[in-house]
């Protein structure tokens, strides 16, 4: 009789590599109209169909401006022109089970369409913006923050 | 002095319109593309909101009053305000599942054709990024589940490698038991959960 050893060794494999290679993408811009920008640290990148995001960015449209964005859980993240937000945090791991999308946004117009982190975590998702936090467990959100 | 009496009014007038100003942020919760509708908490230091029907919003104008009580957003009022943002909203991905014979990498039977579907969807769509990702159910030796899981994942990446797909826009990764098509409790073996998932955004 086999007896099944269910989870209770964890080894890490060479193969995993190929992971941790993408393993700061945590997103990508999927479409765009007019400009905008992806500023990581001291880099200011302009914003192209396909330009790969990592934790930590901000993210600014122009006037005009908008850009769809998905994340790799498959949450989608819309803005308008003029707006900004960053990613504060971010993790999609279902093998090790974490879970985690922190997105502060500082202005504009923002339409956010959950994924699989608010299906497998549902307290995991959390919007920031000027004054108040939104606990978000699934579906589909419009935020406008005003300056 | 009498024109003192006079601006003091006219000038508390003008505070309580610039009050009325200041700068309010809108939280409006809608239904998912398949009509489901989740919740949202909205929280300033003084106080909660909670959103859960079609439409249901709530303002914030400052860290010292709750966010408003929950009223049904006017639809003109999204439209005009998310105009713009929902004219880039991403297109739904297609995904498609991959099932194998019994411990091998090799492509069951009734997953053979679906190679050929995904390169025809991918070129069509023009797509940009194909996430590629082994899974497993949660019985036996994970790390011999696991290992399965990511071997069948590269598999199906060469096999579209080898349909002309750019490597480049392929990533693969293993979700291990952490992301089940049919949830189990742990140690169950369901063969539906041994699979590969290939998503084309």
């Amino acid at each position: 009789m086999r007896v099944w050893i269910c989870g209770m060794f964890f080894m890490f494999f060479a193969f995993s590599s190929t992971a941790a290679l993408a393993a700061d993408t945590i997103g990508h811009i999927q479409t765009i109209k007019g400009t905008a920008t992806v500023i990581r640290g001291n880099l200011t990148l302009q914003a192209t169909t396909g330009t790969a995001l990592n934790s930590g960015d901000l993210i600014r449209t122009g006037k005009p401006g908008a850009v769809g964005i998905v994340m790799t859980d498959d949450t989608t993240i819309s803005l308008g022109p003029n707006s900004e937000f960053s990613l504060q945090e971010y993790a999609f791991n279902p093998k090790e089970g974490k879970f985690s999308l922190v997105a502060r946004i500082t202005k504009g117009t923002f339409v956010y369409l959950s994924g699989l982190i608010a299906k497998l975590a549902p307290n995991a998702v959390q919007l920031i913006i000027p004054d108040a936090t939104i606990a978000v467990r699934g579906t589909k959100l419009l935020v406008e923050v005003q300056q | 002095m009498h024109s003192i009496l006079i601006k003091l009014p006219a000038l508390s007038l003008v505070l309580f319109l610039l009050a009325g100003c200041a700068p309010k942020h809108s939280i409006i919760l809608v239904s998912d593309p398949d009509g489901h509708i989740g919740k949202a908490e909205v929280a300033t230091p003084a106080g909660t909101q909670l959103l859960e029907k079609q439409g249901d919003m709530t303002q914030v104008s400052g860290p010292s009053k709750a966010p408003s009580p929950v009223t049904i957003a006017d639809q003109n009022f999204i439209a005009v305000t998310f105009a713009d943002a929902m004219a880039v909203e991403p297109l739904p991905p297609e995904k498609f599942i991959l099932f194998f014979e019994t411990g091998k990498t090799a492509l069951a039977a009734q997953s053979q054709g679906t190679i050929a579907t995904i390169v025809a969807v991918i070129k069509q769509r023009k797509a940009i990024k194909i996430a590629i990702s082994g899974h497993t159910d949660s019985a036996g030796s994970a790390q011999l589940n696991d290992k399965l899981a990511q071997e069948r994942a590269e598999m199906v990446k060469d096999l579209l490698i080898r349909n002309g797909i750019n490597p480049d826009l392929m990533t693969v990764s293993s979700h291990g038991k952490g992301n089940p098509l049919v949830p189990t409790p742990d140690c169950v073996a369901e063969p539906r959960n041994r699979r590969v998932e290939v998503i084309v955004r």
